[in-house]
């Protein structure tokens, strides 16, 4: 099942094309980035999907439904930012959350002992850092442990520790199966918790799919030798190699992300008697990558 | 729709303008009232206009649905700034939106506010049912419920002003910007109606066209001009001038207004981006 199908999905705030016939389709139990630079409408579309903004062309599906509220009864979201009643504690906003949601309001002290809250819990809203309003904004999108979260910028003003925090909490829910949605522009981010990832730039979707096929992060290395094939065949047995190819008149070959020694290699094909004409590290980091990718 | 009411209570309950605006309210009604019968009871008494209106108590049970119902309807500005202080607040706080994504739907969303605003004029004309008896029973004259539909067209009046504030909140979208425009807007309408109201007598002295005021079919001049002060010596002489009240046209534009507020509300939540 898919949780979520956008199809051609557009958005126009006057001339400006927020979001250009994007496409694609969050299958359940995926952790799914949708990465892309400031403005490039990942908020807009989540908008979109949550119905608090209404497309200009498309469509979109949850839980391979025509949308409707009760599918977002089944979603824990944050959307941008944490939107509560500034005159509220924690646990009164809570409570008016769970009521629309229809859950108990059995879970409230759960979450906010989950997202760290529990000494500020009945202290109104407007008196929290902004760190701690992104904290109950998480706390609400857990309420009632949804099998879907969606989560914009999850990590917004959160410091280090809470960060870090924030992050094996998306983690353990990953493994619990649920399905996450998370927007960012934080690269590292996606790298480190997202199986999948949709990328956007300028409103358009540049690509998407799993996560290892598209932010490949690894040391390719560029080889050439006078007979590319049979440096192609000695080298599959170098050590730790993940893949091989001929490309461009030289030999492709991908190391693990920071373990490609020129001189180990070099040497390893000298003693297998192929003398090199080139030898470059191409490194490519998931920044260049992402820079590749966007620009 | 029992449970979407629960939220509005759990947003209002705790919510410090609810419960000053509410004090004031009651104490509104029941200090402008008692004010206009003291006033009329001092002049009856003493002044050479109070010997001209001879026995004409406002607040004997014959006239009390009616001087109530005219004389509170000037309190109903605080519901309507309580009102648009909640519709707006959704806004700022950007909680419409979360409101949303939560699981409300849309439609939800705006009617809640309509009831509310029913409710809020609900509960105002309740008011005046009981200040009003309460003043009416230190008259000393026998209960009855003569003129008692005035107290419908206080009700009228209380909706439309509350459907108004909900239309200019979710329009406007900012407190203070939304009160002002309110506010503006009366005073707007309440001149362009006066202007209109002359242009009427006008028409009926030169053409003998009888529209009836003009001026009373604009939104809240409507409701408006249902209510009135009891009739006394004064205005007998002055009416023949005016053209005909056409009774239940007035009722029934003052219903269209309601609804039409109601459905342009609906129509902005349904169909913009929040």
């Amino acid at each position: 099942m898919n949780i979520l199908t956008i199809d051609n999905l557009s958005k126009n705030y006057g001339k400006i094309q927020a979001l250009q016939q994007v496409s694609f389709s969050v299958p359940q139990g995926t952790v799914y980035g949708i990465l892309g630079p400031n403005g490039s409408g990942k908020t807009t579309m989540l908008g979109i999907v949550m119905d608090v903004l209404k497309s200009s062309g498309g469509s979109y599906r949850l839980f391979d439904e025509m949308p409707n509220e009760t599918h977002r009864k089944r979603m824990g979201t944050l959307l941008e930012t944490p939107n509560f009643y500034h005159y509220l504690s924690a646990v009164q906003n809570l409570k008016i959350a769970a009521k629309i949601k229809q859950r108990g309001e059995d879970d409230i002290d759960r979450v906010i002992e989950v997202v760290g809250l529990t000494q500020r819990k009945n202290s109104p809203f407007s008196s929290y850092s902004l760190g701690m309003k992104q904290r109950l904004a998480i706390g609400s999108a857990l309420l009632g442990n949804p099998e879907v979260l969606v989560l914009d910028e999850p990590t917004n003003g959160l410091d280090p520790v809470g960060i870090a925090e924030i992050r094996s909490l998306i983690m353990s829910l990953a493994s619990q199966g649920k399905t996450i949605i998370m927007a960012s522009h934080m690269l590292d981010e996606v790298e480190k918790v997202c199986t999948h990832v949709a990328i956007l730039k300028y409103g358009k979707l540049i690509a998407s799919g799993d996560v290892n096929e598209i932010l490949v992060n690894e040391d390719v290395v560029e080889l050439a030798a006078s007979n590319l094939d049979a440096l192609k065949n000695m080298l599959t047995s170098f050590p730790n190699i993940l893949s091989i190819q001929i490309k461009d008149k030289a030999v492709q070959m991908n190391l693990p992300q920071g373990t490609a020694n020129m001189e180990s290699i070099n040497k390893f094909c000298f003693d297998n008697n192929i003398v090199l004409t080139h030898l470059q590290l191409k490194k490519k980091s998931l920044e260049t990558k992402f820079l590749e990718l966007t620009n | 729709m029992l449970e979407l009411l629960k939220i509005e209570w759990l947003k209002l309950k705790n919510y410090k303008a609810f419960l000053i605006i509410g004090i004031f309210f009651i104490l509104g009604i029941f200090i402008t009232n008692y004010m206009v019968l003291t006033i009329f009871n001092k002049m009856v008494d003493k002044t050479e206009a109070g010997m001209l209106l001879g026995k004409f108590m406002p607040y004997d049970f014959k006239h009390v649905w009616q001087t109530t119902s005219y004389a509170s309807g000037y309190i109903l500005i605080l519901p309507v700034m309580l009102l648009i202080m909640l519709v707006t607040n959704e806004f700022t706080y950007k909680t419409s939106r979360q409101n949303i994504i939560d699981g409300i739907s849309r439609l939800d969303f705006i009617h809640v506010k309509i009831i509310l605003a029913t409710l809020f004029a609900i509960i105002s004309t309740i008011f005046v049912v009981i200040t009003g008896f309460a003043l009416a029973s230190t008259t000393g004259t026998e209960f009855s419920l003569y003129g008692f539909s005035q107290v419908g067209y206080f009700f009228l009046k209380a909706i439309t002003y509350n459907f108004i504030a909900v239309f200019i909140s979710v329009l406007i979208k900012r407190t203070g910007f939304a009160i002002g425009v309110y506010f503006i807007y009366m005073s707007a309408e309440n001149i362009i109606a006066q202007l209109l109201d002359v242009w009427s007598m006008k028409i009926k002295a030169d053409s003998k066209l009888d529209l009836g005021s003009l001026g009373s079919y604009l939104p809240m001049n409507a409701s408006d001009s249902l209510l009135s002060f009891p009739d006394n010596p004064f205005q007998s002489f002055a009416k023949k001038a005016f053209p005909t009240d056409y009774h239940y046209l007035t009722i029934s534009i003052a219903l269209f207004f309601v609804v039409l507020f109601y459905w342009l509300s609906r129509s902005i939540i349904l169909k913009k981006d929040l």
